[in-house]
């Protein structure tokens, strides 16, 4: 039995979209819910999704959404329950709409025949924005998209598909800050498709700080094409969920197209946090960069699965992936599964991992100095994580992320 | 007067299954500077590492008492907090940790358990500054990782700066001479002994007696199969450095 399409008799499919409803409910129900045997999952087991009984969230009350507090000045869109609740602060040269005003741009980008949870996505298309920059902005304030779910005991269901923009040499700083209210206990799942198309000479800094109830599931998948001399750069930190999975699917599409897909997880119980990357790159003078770097503790799963494909025509292409973890304890577990498809000549391509522990020699020298064994080890941990924050260009964002790894 | 610091009184100890230090017994007063010298691999390090409680390094039986306490019941960080310091033979490189960060924390660590406030950034900084001077370890020095890409004389004067920033009352030099030319080595010299005071004791264990002409001991004791075999003051380390050690090393 599939849990998605139990429950649904509440759920109205908007007039808009039930062309793509219909279009997303055939291929869901085609592909199905991954199994263990779906070479995609395999590390990442869905089996708590199938017992679940999901409820769409109902519209939400407005006033019940907290005033997040952002230690830089931003332009900000306010999500509760999966729903888009308040905008505020929008400068020139950033449209917002609904996504009934933009549905012609839904699954440009977005592979729904081969992705079952954006075909779940698209079955229940309803809650998202558009997002669109003008050509050659620069947007100087970040643009936040804060989601908030305040679950009271239910397993809430948050559906959400965003598409975004950039137009032509334009540039924008987008962060996505998820939070919750309530029980830690509280089970919901996110599933959510952003849809990003980064043009000419335009630049994405798409910053992301996953921090779920520890018994909810997160399911992202960032679908990005970026077009002849575009950037796309992306940071997701990952603490929080029972299940989550951080999914880039970049295409570079145009010359000198670039993307940088970076992130780290900092995880504890029985989690299990999923980085999957796949970047396509289709021309030539592309270039390709990873950086993920976990830190594993208690009996909790870190899973990272990482394609660099270069096509046959793009040459003179640059690929790399880089995959650390740190075991802190005897149960935690990494699984990593890198994969490079090379099939043009004069490229560099490389990737790594490793895992490790924390050193002991390390720790005796910090503490024979007088720091607690548990300040060296946090003192440990932040030195390990420090290469991949530092890729952080923006300064306020980098220590407004050091902090949310720290403190929340 | 004298009042004894450090009392060890039949200790034993092992790494493994191997007893390294057997029967083991020292009384240092305050004050007092006692060198351990002894053939390689007779233990000394181990001695060491089994007074600042490293992982791996059990004691059997005996007790140590520091200031009158139980010295092995207490934790590393403890032990430190209470004024034990250990120069490394070979300082840890700890990439990625900023020296004076990592030096901020163990001295704030140190006031806290003294029931001291701790010191701000500015005051600290200056402190580090002015005593990084004297050991002639500039800023750029202080921004780097601990000990990352120090050369050998680099790591001992940065453990000599923080034995000055810390004021241990109690110091284990460990083999601080090796790997050093003899211009860094007055420097780090120089940088202990401006440190000695009549309250507070060191323990320089050393293969060499090139050390104990820079850093004078009021006692030297001779460290062989796991315990003192003959003790005697700084001359004994002369006697040492021309007939060897051979006399106390049993034949195998």
């Amino acid at each position: 039995m599939n849990p998605f399409f139990k429950n649904n008799d509440d759920f109205q499919t908007p007039q808009w979209a039930k062309g793509l409803s219909q279009e997303g409910k055939a291929a869901f129900l085609g592909i199905g819910l991954p199994t263990p045997k779906t070479e995609a999952w395999k590390y990442t087991k869905l089996r708590e999704l199938e017992t679940d009984d999901y409820e769409f969230a109902p519209l939400a009350d407005k006033g019940a959404m907290p005033k997040e507090e952002f230690p830089f000045a931003c332009a900000k869109i306010d999500f509760l329950n999966g729903q888009w609740v308040k905008t505020s602060n929008l400068p020139q040269g950033l449209t917002i709409k609904p996504l009934s005003e933009a549905f012609a741009q839904i699954n440009q980008i977005a592979d729904i025949q081969n992705y079952p949870f954006a075909a779940l996505n698209s079955a229940y298309l309803e809650q998202g924005v558009f997002i669109e920059v003008a050509a050659n902005r620069q947007i100087e304030m970040p643009l936040v998209l804060s989601y908030h779910t305040i679950p009271e005991n239910r397993n809430l269901l948050e559906n959400i598909r965003n598409v975004i923009i950039l137009n032509t040499g334009s540039q924008l700083d987008l962060v996505e800050y998820y939070s919750y209210t309530g029980e830690v206990k509280s089970r919901y799942l996110v599933n959510q498709v952003n849809e990003i198309t980064v043009k000419e000479n335009a630049q994405l800094n798409h910053y992301k700080f996953q921090n779920e109830a520890y018994k909810a599931n997160h399911i992202a998948l960032h679908a990005v094409d970026v077009e002849t001399a575009g950037t796309y750069k992306s940071f997701c930190l990952q603490k929080g969920a029972n299940i989550a999975r951080n999914e880039t699917k970049v295409k570079l599409k145009g010359l000198q197209a670039k993307a940088q897909v970076d992130g780290a997880y900092v995880m504890n119980g029985w989690a299990t946090l999923d980085t999957t990357t796949d970047i396509e790159h289709l021309f030539p003078q592309t270039t390709s960069s990873q950086l993920i770097k976990g830190v594993v503790g208690g009996d909790a799963k870190g899973v990272f699965q990482g394609k660099i494909h270069i096509a046959p025509n793009a040459v003179q292409t640059e690929g790399t992936q880089l995959h650390k973890a740190l075991l802190l304890s005897d149960t935690a577990e990494i699984d990593v599964k890198p994969e490079l498809e090379i099939f043009a000549d004069d490229v560099k391509c490389s990737h790594g991992a490793a895992s490790g522990e924390l050193d002991e020699e390390q720790l005796f020298y910090m503490q024979s100095r007088g720091i607690s064994r548990e300040d060296a080890k946090k003192m440990l941990i932040d030195a390990y994580l420090e290469d991949v924050f530092a890729r952080i260009e923006n300064e306020n964002l980098r220590a407004w992320f050091k902090d949310l790894k720290q403190n929340s | 007067m004298t009042t004894p610091l450090l009392e060890i009184e039949e200790l034993h100890a092992r790494v493994g299954d191997k007893e390294i230090i057997k029967n083991f017994n020292l009384t240092i007063n305050e004050g007092e500077i006692h060198a351990i010298m002894g053939p390689n691999g007779a233990g000394k390090s181990t001695l060491s590492y089994v007074l600042t409680g490293k992982p791996g390094y059990e004691v059997t039986s005996g007790s140590v008492r520091f200031k009158g306490k139980d010295l092995l019941s207490l934790s590393p960080e403890e032990r430190a907090r209470e004024g034990v310091f250990l120069i490394m033979q070979y300082p840890v490189e700890i990439p990625g940790v900023p020296t004076s960060a990592f030096l901020k924390q163990a001295l704030n660590a140190q006031r806290k358990h003294l029931n001291l406030p701790e010191l701000d950034n500015v005051s600290f900084i200056k402190l580090l500054r002015e005593e990084g001077k004297k050991l002639g370890i500039d800023s750029d020095m202080l921004k780097r990782f601990v000990n990352v890409g120090f050369s050998g004389g680099e790591k001992k004067r940065l453990e000599t700066l923080q034995m000055a920033i810390l004021k241990p009352s109690f110091a284990i030099l460990d083999e601080a001479d090796s790997g050093l030319d003899i211009d860094a080595l007055k420097v780090v010299a120089d940088g202990v002994n401006s440190l000695r005071d009549e309250h507070r004791s060191m323990l320089v264990i050393t293969h060499y007696q090139r050390l104990l002409n820079y850093i004078v001991p009021d006692f030297v004791h001779v460290f062989a199969d796991g315990h003192i075999v003959k003790s005697g003051n700084k001359d004994l380390a002369l006697e040492l450095e021309e007939k060897g050690y051979a006399e106390f090393v049993k034949e195998r």
